[in-house]
């Protein structure tokens, strides 16, 4: 019994002595000490429980409970007291000054730009080379433009390629339904409805889909199309611009071979596949032994999309051809996470060497 | 789609089955997986039904490898003589449902399928019930038709297929108690609904061990009734696929007589049969006008009025010449996906090989100039600030929670910011209204990873980072905004912002002046440490140091100076 009104002594006396210390500290760095020497690696609080192994079990019944409690009120104690001090020294930032004629220094720093605006960049300068201009899409858009229009109609099986994150208190289920575009191609609407052929258009930029976030998925992410309106635009033209994009970014070693697909506003549409990069056609792991990788996705401008914007699809033909930016930064410095680029992660951005 | 191997070699003749997987994603489809016992169809939102079926991949594999189908294409539609036409069902309105036929099967007898019949279906990724129920499934697979099969004794009266009625309830195989939309179409019975049309059959009348009556339907629904309904009720299932994509009737015939053959051939004796005048089974015929011109010039190579045909016949249409060049071409009943003749020339390109047509330069042609000043000036502004030694990042277009409630969103201001209707969570609810508070999140997230950036002098936590991207308003109005956070290891890093700031000054055409805090800021910025970012006399922004208290919720104790400008004022003034 002797031992155990010892403990009960030790707790009082720890409880008295820390108490008066927290409630007297001026400074958040005297509470970091006070908890240190209470809660740190051989803190008084932490080495306790030492103590009490002599104890019997019944003993340790009662001293137990008294134990958590002197911890949570210590704790707390120190949480209080820190919001006191912080409050104190948050009514003297009035007396601070802020000078508008510093003339302060630059510390000297190594900026870096965002691995999709190098990327973005390289890829708006190479079509811009063929004479296609920067169209500037909305990124909020009806339900019309983005899928109406493109050939998709509400409840078409089609749908399912783009789970959609819609705005509240917008039309409901027709076409002026607001959403977040699921694709750059909204735009194809908006440049073919203000701009009469021959149109060489590319839009870059951010879209959204009603995703689970991981590796290789994103709910927010960036596209980059072009639209290509004119006489006698064919599948061999898409051919070229398919070989023209993956050599220059890619390699000149790089090979681009259309291969059927589907999406609603294109007919023939085409998924264009390139050599794998990691093993340059001889079958690997990343490309799945085929040695080659999907790339970007395109078609000939369905002849109804065409005529939804006052084109007349008898004189005139088109390419719309869409690529992921992030997915070519990836393939080019060997990302394996698509999180990173909206992760704000410095040890990531400033590893990525500055080609702008 | 799950394809059986082995049931695919019953339907057509396979020599090599390495060129029928290596000739598929090249001439039809991508593949998402293939195993000694089966191979799958990548077949997420496109558009071929008739690759729902097996018939249907069987016919597509005959022309593309050059082979013969097995299965007799032609197979009469059923010939009963039945004592009496006895009207069994009833539909209410031909619009929700164009085609509707239902068998009564008697003397049948439960037992498990055969165990070729369990392999075809497993290799196709359905489980087994049992040899009543199986048939069905069978026959979904091979023909691409569902078909359902109630069990006839459970069924009380007439069938009927009507829209649901308010307040009707319906207990569907998965367990589970469906309330009905006035919207739905079920099939009904005299005592109420017994299935949901196209999407799932009821518990009630489910096919069981002491079944010997069966009701067998093999029907043709609405493809966005049939939509809305699996939508609504969180039920997309085989065969609500299968009816979104169309069906047609000769098939819906074709799987019917072989279902019944096969519950024939099981003791069953077909005594009913409800079926529409058979002359009204054919299909609406479809005719496409198609020009070897328009091909060639689409296609962008020269190919043969020859290889046209032969692309085209091979495939199961029929052309008529019309004139030099030029053809009427009919569709065949199972391609639901052909419309017009661009449809007819992706056909004609795949065949031909898509990986066979040439490059060719684009023409010069000179398209209208749009002004470039505004991607220019985003691009040169990003450039500099890179160059004066800041970091870009970028994050989501979202206030996530913690954001939210710093800044202290609630009831009464949330309008203020554009919200999802269907958010992923609650971190994709609100649209961004301010990127700078997304700065703060990146700061912390950095400090917390332990991120030092050790100036040439020594000093560690520096944090000196951009976004520019948009902001979303209520309008809704998008526009593009820059921000910056600098953390300097200083006790007043709003100085050395606004030296950075200068450093671009000219880029933005603005100037810093000493401005009065707006009374909703006040909690979350320094009471002295802040000022205006004019141009033309407009405020278009501002620069702050972030209330330590702010920082605090985020667990950051360094100094932090923002400043956020609009740059929509710049962007205007660079158009005129």
């Amino acid at each position: 019994m002797l031992e155990l009104s010892l403990m009960e002594e030790k707790i009082s006396q720890i409880k008295n002595q820390y108490s008066e210390e927290i409630s007297k500290a001026q400074s958040l760095k005297e509470l970091d000490e006070i908890f240190l020497k209470l809660f740190g690696k051989s803190g008084e609080i932490t080495l306790l429980p030492k103590d009490f192994k002599d104890l019997s079990s019944d003993e340790k019944k009662i001293i137990g409970p008294l134990f958590n409690k002197l911890k949570a009120e210590l704790e707390e104690a120190v949480g209080n007291r820190r919001q006191v001090v912080r409050e104190e020294s948050y009514s003297k930032l009035s007396e601070e000054k802020f000078d508008l004629n510093s003339k302060a220094e630059i510390k000297k720093r190594t900026g870096h730009l965002h691995p999709l605006t190098i990327f973005e960049k390289k890829i708006a300068d190479l079509f811009g080379k063929l004479g296609f201009q920067q169209f500037e899409g909305p990124q909020i858009d009806t339900d019309l433009n983005n899928f109406e229009l493109l050939n998709i109609p509400p409840h078409h099986p089609a749908r399912d390629m783009w789970d959609t994150l819609y705005l509240a208190n917008s039309g409901q289920g027709t076409g002026d339904r607001l959403l977040l575009r699921t694709h750059t191609s909204n735009s194809q609407i908006h440049i073919m409805k203000k701009y009469k052929p021959p149109i060489r258009m590319m839009i870059i930029g951010r879209c959204f889909r009603y995703e689970a976030v991981d590796a290789r998925h994103e709910h927010t992410f960036d596209q980059f199309e072009i639209v290509l309106v004119g006489k006698k635009i064919s599948m061999a033209n898409l051919q070229y611009l398919s070989e023209y994009f993956l050599k220059a970014m890619l390699g000149e070693d790089i090979k681009a071979r259309l291969s059927p697909g589907y999406y609603p506003f294109t007919e023939p549409s085409a998924h264009i596949f390139g050599t794998c990069v990691f093993c340059k056609g001889k079958g690997c792991n990343v490309c799945g032994k085929t040695g080659e990788l999907e790339l970007a996705g395109a078609g000939m401008i369905h002849p109804k999309v065409l005529e939804n914007c006052g084109i007349d699809s008898k004189e005139y033909s088109g390419i719309a051809w869409g690529v992921g930016p992030a997915r070519m930064a990836m393939l080019k410095y060997g990302i394996d996470d698509l999180r990173l680029f909206n992760s704000g992660d410095l040890k990531f951005l400033q590893g990525i060497k500055n080609e702008g | 789609m799950k394809v059986s191997i082995n049931w695919l070699k019953e339907l057509v003749d396979i020599k090599d089955i390495k060129e029928v997987i290596r000739l598929l994603p090249l001439r039809t489809i991508a593949l998402r997986e293939v195993t000694d016992n089966y191979f799958e169809l990548d077949m997420k939102g496109y558009n071929r039904a008739d690759l729902l079926s097996l018939r249907g991949v069987a016919r597509e594999i005959a022309a593309i490898t050059n082979s013969k189908i097995k299965y007799d294409a032609d197979l009469p539609a059923p010939d009963y003589h039945l004592p009496e036409a006895v009207e069994i069902a009833q539909v209410e309105d031909y619009k929700f449902c164009p085609t509707y036929c239902l068998a009564k099967v008697e003397e049948l007898k439960v037992s498990p399928s055969k165990p070729e019949v369990i392999k075809k279906l497993n290799d196709c990724g359905i489980r087994s019930i049992n040899n009543l129920a199986d048939v069905t499934n069978l026959m979904m697979l091979e023909f691409g038709q569902p078909m359902h099969a109630f069990d006839g004794d459970k069924v009380k009266g007439q069938i009927s297929v009507r829209s649901a009625k308010k307040g009707e309830k319906l207990l569907t195989l998965d367990g589970k108690i469906r309330e009905l939309n006035v919207e739905d179409l079920v099939i009904a019975d005299e005592s109420g609904p017994i299935g949901l049309a196209g999407v799932m059959g009821g518990k009630e009348t489910e096919v069981t061990d002491s079944t010997k009556t069966i009701l067998l339907e093999a029907a043709i629904f609405d493809p966005i009734t049939t939509r809305k309904t699996a939508q609504r009720h969180h039920l997309p299932s085989e065969a609500s696929k299968r009816f979104q994509h169309g069906l047609s009737k000769l098939n819906l015939l074709q799987a019917l007589t072989q279902a019944l053959w096969i519950y024939e051939e099981m003791g069953g004796k077909v005594t009913t049969l409800s079926l529409e005048d058979v002359k009204d089974f054919s299909d609406q015929e479809k005719v496409i006008m198609l020009t070897l011109e328009k091909v060639n010039s689409l296609m962008g190579i020269d190919i043969s009025a020859k290889d046209v045909e032969k692309y085209l016949t091979i495939l199961g249409f029929h052309l008529r010449g019309v004139g030099s060049n030029s053809w009427e071409v009919e569709v065949p009943s199972w391609r639901l996906d052909i419309d017009i003749e661009v449809d007819l020339i992706e056909e004609i390109a795949r065949m031909y090989g898509y990986e066979k047509i040439p490059a060719k330069e684009l023409e010069s042609e000179v398209p209208e100039k749009i002004d470039q000043s505004l991607p220019d000036f985003l691009y040169n502004l990003k450039k500099s600030l890179a160059d004066i030694g800041l970091t870009e990042v970028q994050t989501y277009s979202f206030f996530s929670t913690q954001t939210l409630q710093s800044l202290g969103f609630n009831e009464s201001n949330r309008e203020k910011a554009l919200k999802v209707v269907n958010p992923i969570s609650s971190e994709t609810e609100y649209l961004r209204t301010f990127i700078w508070p997304n700065l703060i999140e990146v700061v912390a997230k950095n400090i917390r990873a332990g991120f030092k950036q050790s100036l040439p002098s020594g000093e560690g936590k520096n944090i000196a980072i951009f976004e520019l991207g948009k902001i979303y308003q209520p309008g809704p109005k998008e526009s593009y905004r820059l921000a910056i956070a600098l953390m300097n290891d200083t006790d007043n890093p709003i100085e050395e912002l606004l030296v950075i700031l200068n450093e671009v000054r000219d880029l933005l055409r603005m100037q810093v002046t000493p401005g009065s805090m707006m009374k909703e800021l006040e909690t979350l910025f320094h009471p002295k440490r802040y000022a205006n970012i004019e141009a033309n006399q407009k405020v278009i922004g501002g620069l702050a140091e972030v209330h330590p208290r702010f920082l605090n919720q985020f667990g950051i104790d360094k100094r932090v100076a923002i400043l956020e400008i609009s740059i929509e004022s710049i962007i205007e003034s660079l158009h005129e």
